[in-house]
């Protein structure tokens, strides 16, 4: 514990001191020099606890579609830069009766994540509606990234990979295709959301802007080779 | 069948059911220790958890008073409350339907479904006033609209008439109706349960949806739109609806109106109590710690009680999610025995990940996540410092008990409950109910004793019965229900012999059977 703080002292020295880093945590049994909240939103069945579970162990929920109830708050630690980035995620259930409680919890997040299904166009036709509802209840510099899940199932697919983009570019919002089931771009999604706050939050003025767009379009896989051309 | 009432009491109203010295002083000071409600053993000391009036008659009495309710305006003719209570009342109607015409009628059904679908021994379905499909237990709603339509139309058939449709017998098979504006629940049973039970179990359903939304929000959606399709409101529920009708088959508590504890040292079970008295916050309502299906302790606010039904919702919400399994969740949760009209939010958490023991924070406030999570850690803190922790994970290893350590080598298994403490006790099921089906057998017998000593108007204080397999006896008295169930060689005086012993076992047992001493922020 002593060598973690001191190194950690070093790092501020060197850095200066950033009002963020300061809120030095010790929770049970991971340390994390700063903390984010991350939101998981979408309709039902888009694959948001998949998505959660599979970025936090590293495995896929396979068989039955089991509901989230509520919202369901996980914890994950990750890396950024050297600077351990704790990530408070909140998992939100997309089922309409639970609306009013995902409500009364959108202006904690400083991230979310929105999700639709590539394989179900209602899933992507009400991301619109999921981006006003954002614009009505979340922080207005909150960080929202889009995700067309399940680009496993090429079979199915009924969104094209461009009107993702299209939308997202609309939008204004960086996007990418994610799949719980074989992992692709889901550390990613995360990642990139992790160092985007953490840059905002420790930035030097002399420091050079995090671009998340670039970092993105730099790291991600493209799934849907074909309909790209 | 040999039903007796009254006789058989005699025998032990001589004898104190445990050692004096074992009593505490108002229990001595009973004429009758045991048989009077609040002495019995498992009764609580100071005062209950839940509602006083928990019995099973509580949750059929509502639905009687609404058909009187709903009789009432058109009151044809003067009657008296008994007549009333009594469930098939002089006014319901009985439709008797012959099995011709039943079969008929049955036959749409088929249609859209299969042999398969049919011989399932008990259907519930669920419609909106306008006969829209809300639930069915099996098959989809869409395929069955028709069949509801037709349900709707036999409600409303016999509502035109100023009356009320309470039940049809055909060919073996009960439908019972339960009007619960704005919804219709219809059970569809081959079970030997009377109409009484099966009413019983619909009014759960009821209560399950009620929790989902709340009165006053289903009230509203269907005055603004009466066709409104509700399956878009509960779209991911329908598991809890199914799972709580497997726990009405399998489940005793639900049977018995009562809540069955974890096996713990009394000194352990207070100092969890008293850590969880400890972490209160403004808002908290209950804190109630679970291990599996059993209630480990229960804390409450002063004044505020818990109804069994409300627990049962909460276990039946927490045992039926795995998503509560990590991390912590926030949901709202109606609980409709205390307030069908607004939500509660309910922190749900395991203490540890891979543990039986799941912790559920009721607060009245939506914004009380955070207070809530904290209400947690400053628990596990508490906790963790105590040697109760490892005394209850220990405990955790047998959460139940041989039939053996009662030491009556005729019983085979029992359910007792306490009525003033609304909690019962019942050992593992012994080697010859093994298998699911002779679990639900042995259940299908608790039932129908159940339904005996619950006859509508004809209630038994005892009865003993003699089949095949088993032999059985039920005893009620103002303190207590006791169902026993001996091997068939065993004769009635044995089992009358039996029930005493029995007792005083649990007299003996109660500081670990039980919770003695509740406690209240």
């Amino acid at each position: 514990m002593s060598t973690r703080k001191a190194s950690l002292t070093d790092k501020q020295a060197k850095n200066g001191t950033s009002k963020y880093v300061l809120e030095r945590c010790a929770s049970i049994n991971e340390y994390y020099d700063i903390a984010f909240k991350v939101m998981l939103l979408g309709d039902s069945a888009v694959g948001k606890t998949c998505i959660l579970v599979r970025f936090k162990d590293g495995a896929f929920l396979g068989g039955n579609f089991i509901a989230t109830v509520g919202i369901d708050f996980r914890n994950k630690v990750v890396d950024v830069d050297n600077l351990k980035v704790k990530l408070q995620i909140w998992d939100t259930a997309g089922q309409e009766r639970f609306r009013s409680v995902t409500h009364a919890y959108y202006r904690d997040a400083q991230a979310l994540l929105l999700l639709y299904d590539i394989t179900s166009k209602p899933s992507f036709d009400n991301i619109r509606a999921w981006l006003t509802e954002i614009k009505d209840y979340a922080q207005k510099d909150v960080v929202i990234m889009l995700l067309g899940n399940k680009s496993d199932m090429a079979a199915e697919r009924v969104v094209k990979t461009e009107d993702g983009e299209r939308l997202a570019k609309q939008y204004g919002v960086p996007f990418m295709e994610t799949s719980a089931k074989t992992g692709v771009n889901v550390e990613l999604a995360f990642l990139a959301v992790a160092k985007e706050l953490k840059h905002r939050a420790t930035q030097q003025p002399n420091e050079p802007k995090f671009k998340i767009h670039d970092y993105i379009e730099s790291q991600k896989h493209r799934s849907g080779c074909c309909s790209l051309g | 069948m040999d039903g007796e009432t009254g006789k058989a009491t005699a025998s032990w109203e001589s004898g104190l059911l445990a050692p004096v010295d074992r009593l505490r002083l108002d229990r001595a000071d009973s004429p009758t220790p045991g048989l009077v409600e609040g002495t019995e053993p498992g009764a609580g000391q100071k005062s209950a958890i839940f509602y006083h009036a928990q019995s099973y008659e509580d949750l059929t009495a509502e639905a009687e008073k609404e058909a009187q309710r709903a009789s009432e305006p058109h009151g044809s003719e003067g009657h008296d409350g008994e007549e009333f209570s009594t469930l098939v009342g002089k006014k319901s109607t009985e439709e008797r339907l012959n099995s011709d015409t039943s079969s008929e009628s049955r036959g749409k059904e088929e249609d859209v479904s299969s042999e398969a679908w049919r011989s399932h021994k008990k259907h519930v379905f669920v419609l909106s006033e306008a006969g829209k499909p809300i639930y069915t237990r099996y098959g989809t709603e869409e395929a069955l609209s028709s069949t509801m339509g037709v349900m709707m139309a036999l409600v409303s058939f016999v509502e035109a008439e100023k009356n009320i449709i309470r039940s049809i017998h055909a060919d073996g098979c009960k439908v019972v109706f339960l009007t619960k504006s704005p919804l219709v629940l219809v059970g569809v049973s081959k079970t030997g349960q009377s109409e009484k039970e099966l009413l019983r179990e619909l009014q759960y359903i009821y209560y399950q949806i009620v929790s989902l939304l709340t009165l006053t929000q289903l009230n509203h959606i269907f005055q603004h739109k009466q066709n409104y399709d509700l399956r878009r409101l509960l779209a991911g529920s329908e598991y809890l609806t199914d799972n709580l009708l497997r726990r009405l088959e399998r489940d005793p508590g639900l049977l018995l109106s009562a809540v069955t504890c974890l096996p713990l040292a009394s000194s352990a079970r207070d100092v969890v109590s008293s850590s969880l008295q400890a972490a209160k916050a403004k808002n908290l309502v209950f804190s109630i710690l679970l291990a599996g299906d059993r209630l480990v302790t229960l804390v409450r606010k002063k004044d505020q009680f818990l109804h069994h039904i409300d627990l049962h919702l909460v276990f039946n919400l927490v045992g039926s999610s795995s998503s509560f399994r990590e991390g912590e969740g926030w949901t709202p949760i109606c609980l409709p025995k205390f307030n069908t009209a607004g939500f509660f939010h309910a922190h749900i958490s395991y203490l540890e990940p891979a543990s039986e023991l799941c912790l559920i924070l009721v607060s009245t406030d939506r914004e009380d996540f955070f207070n809530m999570s904290e209400c947690k850690q400053r628990f596990m803190e508490r906790l963790s410092k105590r040697s109760a922790y490892q005394a209850m994970k220990e405990a955790l290893k047998c959460p139940n008990y041989s039939v053996a350590q009662v030491g009556i080598p005729e019983l085979r298994h029992f359910l007792y409950k306490s009525k003033s403490s609304g909690l019962y006790t019942s050992p593992e099921f012994p080697e010859v109910y093994q298998s699911d089906e002779e679990q639900e057998r042995l259940m299908g017998l608790y039932q129908d004793l159940h339904s005996c000593l619950h006859h509508p108007t004809r209630p038994l204080r005892s009865f003993y019965r003699c089949s095949e397999a088993e032999n059985l006896l039920a005893w009620v008295t103002s303190g207590f229900e006791l169902y026993l169930c001996f091997s068939p060689m065993s004769t009635k005086a044995l089992a009358v012999s039996a029930v005493n012993k029995l007792l005083k076992w649990i007299r003996k047992e109660e500081d670990r059977l039980f919770i003695l001493s509740p406690l209240t922020y």
